[in-house]
């Protein structure tokens, strides 16, 4: 059996809203080895965007602990405390002065007690997704003003690593080494998902990390994209979880699991 | 459904509430500004009308001046003068109604301050009978009090001679004017047309308390002082029935065609008459009276561009930040257009919004311009001139609803471009995300193609927008223009009259003598080791022009640093002397107004005497309009040897009593440098106030448009925050976008800062008033370093703001 790369356990993550606090991961136990392709399948609400940004260190678990390469991952701190929400339940005129109040009086004060720590754990939380993690997005996102090679260059430099060489063998490797030089723009959609692909790759990420990155394309583009992203991902040895309501999709996974109201509740290894 | 939608679009304006409050401040700010400065043109036209009227309440300010320049006509010539003018009064329909001989002369007053200390200042002293014309003015004022000199030895002192000298009524005051000293009581305290704006003669600039003084005494009392005989007069005033329209020097056209033909039938009158030159002139050739006048005229045309160049700068930001805003709602447009809703329906939410903007703006902007602005302009227009505002019609309810129509109808007009550009979006263009799609022209790809991928995004998507861009720097290049011209204007002023005191002006006193009375000062100059030089001023005008020029002769024409008076010579060569046609210097002024060359043979006319001369050169740095001669050329054509005494005292020798009998008044050149130090120090604050205004107008222009910037790219950066790129690296390529986007603002500043101070300069240079400014490589650097730090100050906010960036949040954006 391969190694492990990240052990999640007893994740959860509230969130407290007008109307309540929601679950929207409650005791979640997931451990990941290196090599796997994982689906993450579940309905809308179930929490697996969630997990999915719990994964990339975007976004902090309310309890439980998350070890990625046997270390310990930084933790993005709360945007804002709790207390601070709880004033919604006040009248609005008296939340609304509450909290002006509080922010121009308590300005220096809430500065280095969170402002401060809160940008530098989130510093640390950007270097950590910036050494170990990629990421596919539904909608490509590709910055339209650069080249389809200056795209991939872009995040490299960002990284400190500038590698011609290894963005124009990725371009190859989705397919794209004739298009390095177009736009955004000049390409088709699923064309754009590629070179996402071939970016979110560009500084050899341990963990690739997809959200819905076919919900765009058309059943047959979509078969098209994820077969370039198995045969990337299988040349660079990296492990993928992508998460999608696309049942389709499980036929390029190596481990489906299945997600509910904040809970697995399947995982199954496909052979 | 139009509530509806207008809910909505305010909604989606609260959210961005700083750009909304910054756009406020800026509607705000030019209200504020145009009304400050309208109140300020309205008292200023409006005060000098009441004050100078034929009625009960003016003080009936002549229509035409005789000037006997040379000396004093007496008694007898005097009258018989008058009688010549009544008799052979000029066919015309102005009809002559009073003819009054008028004594004027220079002369000294003797002070002694608190402190002990002795000082003996330049005056110039009037002999009133209260008379018909030409009163002088007590206003029903707490600055005021008294009544008219009746008897030989009363005199009545201006405001400023009272409060800079600590003078009250029924105090002795010592003065002389060239015949010995004589001590005469204060019986009232008031001013005079002639010194409404006090400056010493040939001045265009107010004189420091206690430098200066003026006196109004009865004729028979001045007479005594300069031991002259009864009746002796060098001014003739005559009063026309009615107010005639008059010549402005300031124009190229005649106003006052009826009085102009006067002027010259009266010119010839006098050739007759007198052998001596005379000048004969209107309102415009009183220096107060015109100085005053073009102030307001320049108040008046300046405060409308004002408020409309402040209203344009927020106009644009309004602009700007409609267009965003209907970029950020291109999507919930379409789907309303999708649902049905008609174009019609769109635009009157997109207009209501600026006009709502542009009603609480102008609201504020009203009650602070009518509340402190009017009244603080007011106040600095009292300090500066120091005449007490008494204004029969005060009311300026014409000049905001003026000002609050311009302002509005600048912001309606920048809305509804916005507003006709969200009803014309495509639906099915903007449902496809096509409308997103904008890159940067193929050009500048090409251009930074071989650049880091880093610096090319950052050139690339400044510019991606430029007609953003190219708004946001024509708002700070006239919002820096607010700045840059003031600072220009302040530097070429300070060089025009300090400077050229300070570096051009060798002498330590300039004593104005009396006919021949130059024999005296030089006896007392050589009797303590002073060096002296004569001067001979005179006035004169270029033949077929009326406009009046100062003649001077000196001794020495020499750019020479060491000479009493240093040439500053532009062009040319220094005239010879003794030259068949008297060779001359003029400046720069004259040269822009009569278009004289080097080289040009041309006429001057003393009064009723002619004079060909020959241009050599031409001088810069004189303010009035100026002809330098070789004094031994100019002495025999007016037939006097001096006007003054130029003195350059060894150290221990100061100006005394006994050199201010023999005078008709000392100027000394620390009185003179104090005296603008001192103006130029009681306007720091005005001018603060005004480069302040420029800075905080430029600061929210690009704050508006580098948070638009932001905002724009908030999906690109939390793409690349969520690839892991570091803050400190974003942070990088923000700052290099900040750095160019000020450097270019900057130098844009710089442009429209010339550009727009030689537009400012040649609405007010006028004959009286000539200035050259030119781009001075430190207000350049200034300029551009204001604009780039503003720019760059702006880096952080950025930075904090994506620091706060919510990345979960986005992520969801980044998959809907």
């Amino acid at each position: 059996m391969s190694e492990s790369l990240l052990e999640m356990k007893g994740i959860e993550r509230h969130y407290v809203m007008p109307s309540g606090t929601v679950k929207a991961l409650d005791g979640v136990n997931l451990e990941i080895s290196e090599g796997e392709r994982i689906i993450l399948l579940g309905p809308s609400g179930s929490g697996k965007s969630t997990l999915l940004n719990c994964l990339s260190a975007l976004d902090t678990p309310t309890e439980g602990s998350y070890q990625f390469a046997g270390q310990m991952v930084p933790r993005a701190p709360e945007y804002v405390p709790r207390w601070w929400n709880r004033v919604d339940s006040l009248p609005w005129y008296a939340a609304f002065f509450f909290r002006r109040i509080v922010k121009i009086l308590f300005f220096p004060l809430d500065y280095f007690i969170h402002s401060r720590p809160m940008a530098k754990a989130s510093e640390k939380a950007t270097s950590f997704r910036r050494e170990n993690i990629g990421y596919v997005f539904q909608f490509f996102n590709l910055l339209q003003d650069l080249t389809v090679l200056e795209n991939i260059l872009l995040i490299q430099e960002l990284a400190d690593g500038r590698d011609e060489e290894r963005a124009k063998h990725l371009l190859r490797l989705v397919g794209l080494e004739n298009e390095m030089n177009r736009f955004p723009a000049e390409i088709s959609g699923g064309q754009q998902q590629r070179v996402a692909i071939a970016r979110s790759l560009a500084k050899k990420p341990r963990l690739l990390l997809g959200d819905e990155l076919t919900g765009n394309l058309d059943s047959k583009t979509s078969d098209m994209v994820m077969e370039v992203l198995v045969k990337a991902c299988e040349a660079e040895g990296i492990t993928c979880v992508f998460v999608t309501h696309d049942e389709s999709l499980t036929k390029y996974a190596t481990r489906v699991v299945r997600i509910d109201s904040g809970q697995i509740i399947s995982d199954k290894i496909i052979e | 459904m139009f509530g509806l939608l207008t809910k909505r679009l305010a909604r989606s304006l609260w959210r961005s509430k700083l750009r909304l409050f910054a756009v406020i401040l800026m509607v705000m700010v030019g209200v504020f500004a145009g009304i400050s400065f309208a109140s300020y043109a309205h008292t200023a036209t409006n005060m000098y009308d009441d004050i100078y009227a034929d009625s009960d309440e003016g003080v009936n300010l002549p229509d035409v001046w005789i000037e006997n320049p040379s000396w004093v006509w007496d008694g007898e010539t005097s009258e018989s003068i008058c009688e010549e003018i009544a008799n052979d009064w000029p066919e015309s329909d102005l009809v002559l109604n009073e003819c009054e001989p008028r004594l004027i002369l220079d002369g000294v007053m003797f002070h002694v301050n608190e402190e002990g200390d002795e000082s003996i200042v330049p005056a110039i002293w009037h002999g009133i009978d209260e008379g018909y014309m030409d009163r002088v003015w007590i206003p029903n004022d707490d600055c005021c009090s008294g009544v008219m000199a009746s008897a030989q030895d009363e005199i009545v002192i201006d405001v400023r001679v009272a409060t800079g000298m600590n003078l009250d009524l029924g105090d002795t005051i010592s003065i002389a004017s060239g015949s010995g000293s004589m001590d005469y009581t204060v019986v009232g305290i008031g001013f005079h047309s002639n010194h409404l704006f006090f400056a010493q003669e040939g001045s265009l600039f107010p004189s420091e308390p206690g430098t200066f003084a003026t006196g109004y005494m009865t004729a028979e009392g001045l007479e005594n002082l300069a031991n002259l005989s009864s009746g002796s007069s060098n001014h003739l005033l005559i009063d026309i029935e009615g107010t005639p329209q008059y010549d402005f020097q300031s124009t190229e056209d005649i106003e006052g065609e009826s009085l102009s033909a006067v002027i010259v039938e009266l010119n010839s009158l006098m050739q007759g008459i007198d052998d001596n030159p005379s000048l004969v002139y209107t309102r415009s050739g009183v220096d107060s009276v015109e100085l005053l006048r073009a102030d307001a005229e320049t108040a008046m045309s300046t405060y409308i561009p004002v408020t409309a160049m402040i209203a344009i700068v927020a106009g644009i930001t309004i602009f700007l930040s409609l267009q965003r805003l209907i970029q950020s709602q291109s999507r919930e447009i379409a789907i309303l257009r999708t649902l049905g809703i008609p174009r019609n329906a769109i635009i009157p939410a997109y207009i209501m919004m600026p006009l709502l903007i542009g009603l609480v703006g102008t609201f504020f902007g009203i009650i602070l311009g009518k509340f402190i602005g009017a009244p603080y302009m007011s106040s600095i227009y009292e300090d500066i001139i120091g005449i007490p505002i008494i204004l029969e019609d005060s009311d300026i309810t014409p000049l905001i609803l003026q000002i609050s129509a311009i302002s509005m109808f600048i912001v309606l007009i920048s809305g509804l471009f916005p507003a006709i550009q969200a009803s014309r979006l495509q639906p099915l263009k903007i449902l496809r995300g096509h409308h997103e799609i904008r890159i940067s022209s193929k050009g500048i790809q090409k251009i930074t193609s071989r650049l880091p991928s880093t610096v090319g995004l950052t050139i690339r998507s400044s510019i991606r927008k430029p007609t953003r861009l190219a708004f946001t720097f024509v708002a700070v290049g006239l919002s820096m223009l607010i700045f840059g011209s003031m600072t220009l204007m302040m530097g070429t002023m300070e060089n025009a009259v300090l400077g050229n005191v300070e570096d051009n002006q060798n002498w330590d006193a300039q004593v104005v003598v009396p006919f021949g009375g130059e024999i005296e000062v030089n006896d007392w100059a050589e009797d303590r080791g002073a060096i002296h030089e004569s001067l001979l001023v005179f006035p004169a005008n270029a033949e077929g022009d009326t406009r009046y020029l100062l003649t001077y002769g000196l001794d020495t024409i020499s750019t020479d640093k060491d000479s009493m008076i240093v040439i500053d010579l532009k062009e040319g060569v220094l005239p010879s002397i003794n030259s068949e046609i008297p060779q001359v210097l003029i400046d720069q002024g004259l040269q822009h107004f009569l278009d004289w060359q080097i080289g040009d043979k041309q006429t001057l006319m003393f009064g009723s005497i002619s004079l060909e001369i020959e241009i050599t050169g031409i001088t810069q740095g004189e303010v009035s309009r100026t002809v330098y001669f070789h004094r031994q050329d100019l002495s025999p054509v007016v037939g006097i040897e001096a006007t003054s005494v130029l003195l350059d005292l060894p150290d221990g020798v100061e100006v005394d009593n006994e050199l201010g009998e023999i005078s008709l008044g000392i100027t000394q050149k620390q009185d003179l440098i104090e005296t603008y130090e001192s103006l130029l120090e009681q306007q720091e604050g005005f001018f603060a106030s005004i480069l302040s205004l420029g800075v905080i107008i430029a600061i929210i222009v690009l704050f508006n448009t580098l948070i638009i910037n932001l905002t724009e790219r908030d999906i690109e950066i939390a793409t690349l925050r969520v690839l892991g790129a570091p803050i400190n690296r974003i942070g990088a390529m923000m700052l290099g976008e900040h750095i160019a986007i000020g450097l270019v603002g900057g130098v844009l500043a710089c442009i429209f800062t010339i550009i727009g101070t030689q537009a400012l300069i040649s609405s007010f240079v006028q004959w009286a008033f000539y200035l050259t400014v030119s781009l001075d490589i430190y207000v350049a650097m200034e300029l551009i370093g204001i604009v780039l730090l503003i720019s760059v100050m702006l880096t952080p906010i950025g930075i904090w703001r994506i620091s706060r960036m919510d990345l979960v949040e986005k992520v969801k954006d980044l998959s809907q």
